[in-house]
């Protein structure tokens, strides 16, 4: 499913990440790679979400919490 | 390594936010701002220290999260650190978020340049009941140096600096990162071609990883024919490989505790909630402006006795000292009236700045970007650019700079054409004086509803201008939200005594000389000096503009003359009523209505007076922030056309504002 789809408070595994390219380096540097654990804190109906990751907290806008497909944590093979 | 008194010149490199700028701030002394959202060093800044006899010089760069070449702040570094302008790389560490910040330090440790690490924040680590196996670490960083600070108690700076003079000299030689044999077997072979190339490059490992990632700086600056060697882009894989080694390096040297649900969380429960966000950050906006409102003129009334008796003690002594009557005019009625009267409004600046350092150092600013990311979406901006607009209630000049962390050029200068619409401190006086004037009950919510026309006019004009500039791109807000934390009383302090420095400056340049200056196109014509200001300079000057500005409600000479030296800092529009007025201690309530009385005298109600202050708060910038846009656009013809642009729409709001409310009352 979609990040955004995701359920607030739950953690899950990035799948994979298919947003423009400038935008998967900066993802890239901050951690946000394929197999990484993160957690949802929050979200609005708009796509806008806040992330938990490697200990830190991001703001992704629609266009990107829309490019990044992740997994269940317990379900990932 | 070091002998004799030869300066070592030390880079501090590390993630934004990481606290970088306040750890600088420890060393150098230095008064820098301190910003808790990312994005604000956004220059090159230099500062000195010393340590046992030895100088050192500090150079604090722009946050990064990697040393690719994507953002201004990432060239703006790397170029720093490959033209070798630095000896030592302290790399600044947010300890309580290890893992991410050192991506950035695997990136460092491959430039061949000594590192340091600083862990900062290490009080906050321990606080969360965590530990950081510091020798661990080192060792599994290649035995560089590793200290514990923190820049907020000022703890282990002294441990720092001994280590930026003595870095590790038994660092080990091999890699701290060692890739798959697929990869190392290019690097080694790229290393080959390198060294055959240029014998001159002493840290081929780093060009050679950045020709797998097909950096484009080092691709163009030293080209070399490669053949087959890199068929694909590496990247992906070389940055995959640095996060196993941070999940080993995290894995042996972290102990984590992280016990119940953070405050952070709990507070982001309903400052970002979906709903209540936005309302709340609107009820914090209000009650800054209200505290700035009531507080301020609680205090304002002890500034204005002293300048009364100033005012009333220098006139005495110039009659005693039979100063002749155009000086005592000069210095009663021009400095003291107009450069005094501006200080009486020091109490509310120091008031609005005291909240906004609050919520800058908080961590809140960050979150407003999430918060207000839809309806900046409605007009084609990302809710990142919002945070310069916010910084525009300060002071337009860093809230312009402070549009340079957008990602895209076309947003960047939409951001700098809407920034000086939010009413910036210096306008602050204006609104105080006129709705306390001419809106004696109402006179909090006149000045509240200013702001928000600032606020609905930019949202309008990004509106419109995406038309015309196209449409930006699509959603792609990215932003770090800090943890929250108690405001540092020092970065709050060093915040607002910075800004009362540079309203006290400004009273004494900026003001003192546009006062003097008017005082003497006021008092002199072209026979000399006139009895009637109505044969003055100033008077032939605003007669001009008089015309024009009759359909605002407008249509005097002494207002379009007020506004004209309002363009050398909007403070000056009050201080030019006080000397065009003759008016002695404009804040006060005498000064007030002996004011009232001769706006009144020409009709002028309160009609003309909010559509003056809409006026006010929609022309042209000062001069100051007009030449922080022209550097930042880099363009003349561009900011022209938006000072003109502004001019406009403030003419067209204001006749709207009058006509309609002349209609209406």
């Amino acid at each position: 499913m979609k990040l955004h789809e995701g359920e607030i408070g739950k953690t899950y595994i990035v799948y994979s990440v298919m947003v423009k390219d400038a935008i998967t380096r900066r993802l890239e540097a901050l951690g946000v790679t394929e197999l990484t654990p993160i957690t949802l804190m929050n979200k609005k109906g708009s796509g806008t979400v806040i992330i938990k990751v490697r200990g830190t907290r991001l703001a992704l806008g629609r266009k990107i919490s829309e490019g990044i497909e992740i997994r269940e944590a317990a379900s990932h093979e | 390594m070091n002998d004799g008194n030869q300066e070592i010149r030390v880079g501090f490199v590390g993630n934004p936010n990481c606290g970088k700028t306040t750890l600088f701030n420890a060393f150098t002394g230095a008064r820098l701002k301190v910003a808790n959202w990312p994005g604000v060093t956004v220059e090159r800044m230099e500062g000195m220290t010393s340590y046992k006899g030895i100088p050192i010089r500090v150079i604090d760069t722009p946050g990064i999260y990697s040393l690719s070449c994507y953002t201004l702040e990432e060239k703006v570094t790397r170029k720093c650190l490959e033209d070798g302008e630095v000896d030592v790389i302290v790399n600044v560490l947010d300890a309580s978020s290890l893992e991410r910040n050192l991506y950035l330090t695997l990136q460092l440790l491959e430039l061949n340049i000594p590192v340091v690490l600083a862990l900062n924040m290490i009080d906050i680590v321990e606080e969360r009941g965590m530990e950081i196996n510091l020798p661990k670490l080192s060792d599994m960083l290649g035995g560089i140096s590793v200290a514990a600070v923190s820049a907020r108690n000022r703890s282990g700076l002294k441990e720092l600096l001994s280590a930026v003079v003595n870095p590790n000299k038994s660092i080990r030689k091999i890699p701290v990162v060692a890739y798959t044999p697929k990869i190392e077997n290019k690097i080694s072979k790229i290393q080959t071609i390198l060294k055959s190339n240029d014998k001159s490059l002493d840290n081929i490992r780093w060009y050679a990883i950045k020709y797998l990632e097909h950096d484009e700086k080092i691709m163009t600056e030293h080209p070399i024919q490669l053949d087959h060697m890199i068929d694909q882009n590496y990247e992906k894989e070389i940055i995959s490989q640095k996060y196993n080694r941070i999940e080993e390096i995290i894995k042996a040297c972290l102990v984590k505790k992280e016990q119940g649900v953070q405050r952070t969380d709990a507070a982001d429960r309903f400052l970002t909630h979906p709903i209540l966000g936005v309302p709340i950050f609107l009820g914090i906006m209000a009650l800054v402006f209200f505290l700035t409102f009531t507080v301020g003129d609680f205090l304002k009334g002890y500034f204005e006795i002293a300048l009364d008796y100033v005012s009333v003690f220098m006139r005495q002594l110039m009659i005693g000292i039979h100063a002749s009557g155009w000086i005592t005019s000069l210095v009663v009625d021009g400095i003291i009236a107009g450069v005094g009267g501006i200080l009486t409004f020091l109490p509310n600046i120091f008031i609005l700045f005291l909240a906004l350092a609050f919520l800058e150092d908080s961590g809140y600013m960050a979150r407003v970007a999430y918060v207000m990311n839809e309806i900046m979406g409605r007009v084609g901006l990302s809710g990142k650019a919002f945070l310069p607009m916010l910084l525009g209630f300060g002071c337009t000049v860093p809230a312009v700079m402070a549009a340079r962390a957008l990602p895209s050029e076309r947003d960047r200068k939409r951001t700098i054409l809407i920034t000086p619409f939010m009413s910036c401190s210096a306008r602050l006086p204006i609104y105080v004086l006129f709705s306390e004037m001419f809106f004696p009950d109402h006179a909090l919510m006149v000045a509240y509803s200013l702001y928000l026309v600032g606020l609905l006019v930019a949202i309008a004009i990004a509106f419109g201008s995406r038309r015309l500039l196209g449409r930006g791109e699509e959603d792609v807000l990215l932003i770090e939200l800090p943890e929250y934390k108690a405001p540092n009383g020092k970065t709050v302090g060093i915040y607002v005594w910075d800004k009362v420095k540079d309203y006290l400056s400004k009273a004494g340049t900026t003001i003192f000389l546009a006062t003097i200056v008017l005082w003497f196109v006021l008092n002199g014509g072209p026979s000399g000096f006139v009895t009637d200001v109505e044969n003055s300079f100033a008077a032939m000057i605003g007669r001009t503009l008089v015309p024009v500005l009759r359909p605002a409600g407008l249509g005097d000479w002494r207002i379009a003359v007020a506004l004209i030296s309002g363009l050398s800092a909007k403070e000056v529009v009050v201080s030019s009523f006080s000397v065009l007025f003759g008016v002695n201690n404009i804040n006060s309530a005498a000064g007030m209505s002996n004011l009232l009385g001769s706006l009144g005298s020409f009709g002028f109600n309160g009609v003309n007076a909010y559509a003056f202050m809409i006026f006010c708060l929609l022309y042209s910038p000062c001069i100051a922030a007009v030449a922080t846009i022209k550097k930042e656009t880099g363009s003349l013809s561009w900011t022209i056309g938006m000072v003109l642009f502004q001019i406009f729409i403030a003419w067209g709001a204001a006749v709207l504002v009058f006509q309609i409310g002349s209609l209406i009352l």
